[in-house]
């Protein structure tokens, strides 16, 4: 998994959006998002645009957030499918030499490329409105294991100084000359090998310390209690958009339903 | 091996995540029956972090510089903690990048954690299987062998959600020759995935070999 | 404590082989700094206008509260960072950012951070090779780098095996096997034992290099710098010898520092008498 960091998914604000409660708000929208991956027809799109639309305008999340978000994973949607309009299908449109756009294949990269904004754009507007704590507390809740939660809260929290520890360790690399001048394959990755065992060893030993220092705050001594987060009192326990969310989905799902099949 | 959200149809999404859940129930029960939980999750949650961001490292191959995917590695070094592991790794790409993954992230974790968990107990197998050579030997064959078993098996996996997600309109020859060269692309990278695991493992045999042992 | 780091303070430099830079020459600038300014994001104007030279030999003391920007200064030194404005020479050569200057060597403040080879010789060995030295060459500057800093024990060992004063006297042998010039110490006595800070003092006392060490240790600093900056506001405050910049009371703590204990002078008794305490003392 190539990574890089940023902190700013998440942008505060007042929206009716903002507001609602992590927990129903993270199961309206996945349902939504499952909603949309069920479409087949390019003639539902339209109304997918008009639901995840609406969403985003309620949660009044800049256009530049989106619009900075999607080129990065677009590019896969690129790959997977932008040959399609060119190799699939048996009704041309256009021809150029070799080159013919068909109208099956553009179709058929028209409805995924469709679905991935739309179902892109509905997971940006969750976590664009919501913190990363009160996501991990609303999956807590919805019983995913304390084993899991605790693992992802450790895990995020020293992320970013493991980050930080790695890029020092290959500043200190470039100081001394690595990248400088020509070395055989096997040295360059050698040192990377050893560059990248030396972080997991670093890692393994912070972890012994911060077992030690959990363990002298009573971790493991009592059951687990259920972290609280100052972001739940501020959420409203609103029905009205998990209703309407809800709504919004099951009227995709019940369209494409009654649609004939392809 | 992105699978971006939209590509696939739902029912194939809804499948990875019911797999997913029944992998995270065996995963938790081999944890809780082997080892000490409370012990072992900051041990866990920290390689994992470092597997997290250690996999944004490129490796030169002359002319271009790959990232490697590290789920054999994963299974190598965390055992039964590489599923929640990698779990926690899709999770955090998804929230914290904001590259989407959130429909397909059962079907990331099925491709990426079921070959880590295989490699894992292959490379557990070693002492047993591998007895009669050398243990310098079956430490290198081993730990190639698991490197490049979880991307190649990830692989594998890939291609078939790949044919889901390819329209019916699509000519049969052009879909074939179309999965042939994906999979011959992926080639040189798990021969280099296999490579770089006996590397680190042989660094770690060298400066803390309890990180091999479960 | 590994029988090898005592004899550190019995090596004489005649035995070392690496080449000594600016025996018997005249002294050049080793660092330039011209109107040189920098801004984080969060922290704008961390370092405003600065300007100095330092001359080869110089052993530079930089001292400052936490976030002062010593830290900024020795990445901007090294080309790690870009100044807004500004100019950084070495040896009347202009730092570009992220260039290649093997007439630098940075020590961490945390020596985990440079080391990551498998074995001790290993990582001093690595900085000759990116040089493009051969590897009989490489060899001899990773000898002679382990007998200047007294580790030759430890050269088989994996550094993460070593204790604190162990790595960094490896981090250090790793950057004289580049035969630097300048070299930059951020914090180097932050986790030392009063031993091995000791030994890095005689160390460092017997060094030719120009030296840049940033330190809270301000006793430390008396030992080793000819030479004292105090930044704070972006600015340098003071620049001169650590006596006199240190001595000033009034103008360390208007700066966030202290005067170091040695400097107070022992006129009054205002060290606790070892012995019984009265029942007054003890309310």
């Amino acid at each position: 998994m190539a990574v890089s960091l940023h902190a700013d998914v998440y942008i505060p604000g007042q929206s009716a959006v903002h507001r609602w409660a992590a927990r129903p708000k993270l199961l309206s929208l996945l349902a939504l998002m499952f909603a949309i991956a069920t479409v087949r027809h390019l003639g539902l799109l339209p109304w997918v645009f008009g639901v995840v639309g609406s969403l985003y305008l309620w949660s009044q999340l800049p256009l530049t957030y989106v619009w900075r978000r999607l080129p990065y994973p677009g590019l896969f949607i690129v790959a997977m499918v932008g040959l399609l309009p060119w190799i699939s299908g048996e009704t041309i449109l256009w021809q150029w030499s070799i080159l013919a756009l068909r109208l099956e294949g553009l179709q058929a990269a028209a409805l995924i490329a469709g679905r991935f904004v739309a179902i892109l754009t509905t997971g940006f507007v969750l976590l664009g409105t919501t913190p990363f704590l009160s996501l991990l507390e609303a999956m807590r809740s919805l019983g995913i294991p304390t084993l899991l939660t605790d693992m992802t809260l450790l895990t995020y929290r020293y992320l970013f100084d493991l980050a930080n520890q790695l890029a020092t360790m290959r500043q200190a690399m470039q100081l001394r000359g690595y990248g400088h001048s020509r070395q055989t394959l096997q040295r360059h990755w050698g040192w990377l090998a050893a560059l990248f065992g030396s972080l997991l060893l670093r890692s393994y030993e912070q972890s012994q310390r911060v077992y030690s220092a959990m363990r002298l705050r009573g971790y493991g001594q009592h059951p687990p209690r259920a972290m609280t987060t100052d972001a739940g009192a501020e959420r409203d326990s609103l029905a009205w958009p998990t209703i309407l969310t809800l709504v919004a989905a099951a009227s995709v799902v019940i369209w494409e339903l009654s649609l004939p099949s392809l | 091996m992105h699978i971006p959200d939209g590509l696939l149809p739902a029912s194939v999404c809804v499948a990875g995540y019911a797999i997913t859940g029944g992998v995270t129930w065996v995963a938790l029960k081999q944890i809780n029956k082997t080892s000490n939980p409370q012990v072992e999750v900051p041990k866990a949650a920290l390689l994992a972090a470092a597997f997290f961001v250690g996999s944004s490292l490129s490796l030169p191959v002359p002319p271009v510089s790959v990232h490697l995917v590290l789920n054999g590695l994963l299974g190598i070094v965390l055992g039964w903690y590489a599923w929640p592991a990698i779990l926690i790794g899709l999770l955090l790409q998804a929230i914290l990048l904001g590259h989407g993954g959130v429909t397909t992230l059962g079907v990331h974790a099925v491709m990426m954690g079921i070959p880590a968990l295989l490699a894992g107990q292959l490379f557990q197998q070693r002492q047993r299987l591998g007895k009669s050579l050398p243990p310098k030997v079956a430490l290198g064959l081993f730990s190639f062998v698991a490197g490049a078993l979880g991307v190649g098996i990830s692989v594998l996996i890939f291609l078939a959600l790949v044919v889901f997600a390819m329209p019916s309109t699509l000519d049969q020859s052009a879909e074939r020759g179309f999965l042939t060269a994906l999979m011959v692309g992926h080639i040189p990278l798990i021969f280099l995935e296999g490579i770089f695991a006996v590397l680190l493992c042989f660094f770690l045999l060298r400066v803390k070999p309890e990180l091999l042992e479960r | 404590m590994n029988q090898s780091l005592n004899s550190l303070s019995s090596s004489p430099l005649s035995a070392v082989s690496l080449p000594t830079p600016a025996q018997g020459r005249v002294r050049q600038v080793a660092i330039a700094l011209q109107d040189l300014t920098f801004s984080y994001p969060d922290n704008p104007g961390i370092l405003q206008g600065i300007s100095t030279t330092i001359c080869e030999g110089q052993r530079v003391g930089l001292i400052g509260h936490n976030g002062c920007g010593k830290t900024t200064l020795f990445m901007l030194l090294c080309g790690l960072l870009t100044p807004q404005s500004g100019t950084i020479h070495l040896f009347d050569r202009l730092v570009e950012p992220h260039q290649f200057r093997p007439e630098l060597g940075f020590l961490f403040q945390d020596p985990e951070d440079q080391l990551f080879s498998p074995a001790v010789r290993d990582d001093i060995a690595f900085g000759p090779l990116n040089l493009g030295l051969s590897d009989a060459e490489v060899a001899e500057r990773v000898e002679a780098a382990l007998e200047l800093t007294g580790i030759q024990a430890l050269a088989g060992r994996p550094p993460h095996h070593l204790s604190g004063g162990e790595k960094q006297m490896v981090a250090i042998a790793g950057l004289m096997a580049m035969c630097p010039r300048i070299l930059l110490y951020d914090e180097p006595t932050a986790s030392l034992d009063l031993r091995t800070r000791r030994r890095l003092i005689q160390f460092l006392q017997k060094s030719d290099e120009t030296l840049l060490l940033a330190s809270h240790d301000l006793e430390f600093l008396l030992e080793v710098c000819d030479r004292v900056l105090l930044i704070d506001e972006g600015r340098i405050i003071a620049d001169g010898h650590p006596f006199e910049v240190m001595d000033n009371q009034a103008l360390m703590e208007k700066h966030g520092l202290e005067k170091p204990h040695s400097l107070v002078p022992h006129v009054e008794m205002h060290h606790r008498r070892a012995g019984p305490r009265s029942e007054a003392e003890m309310l």
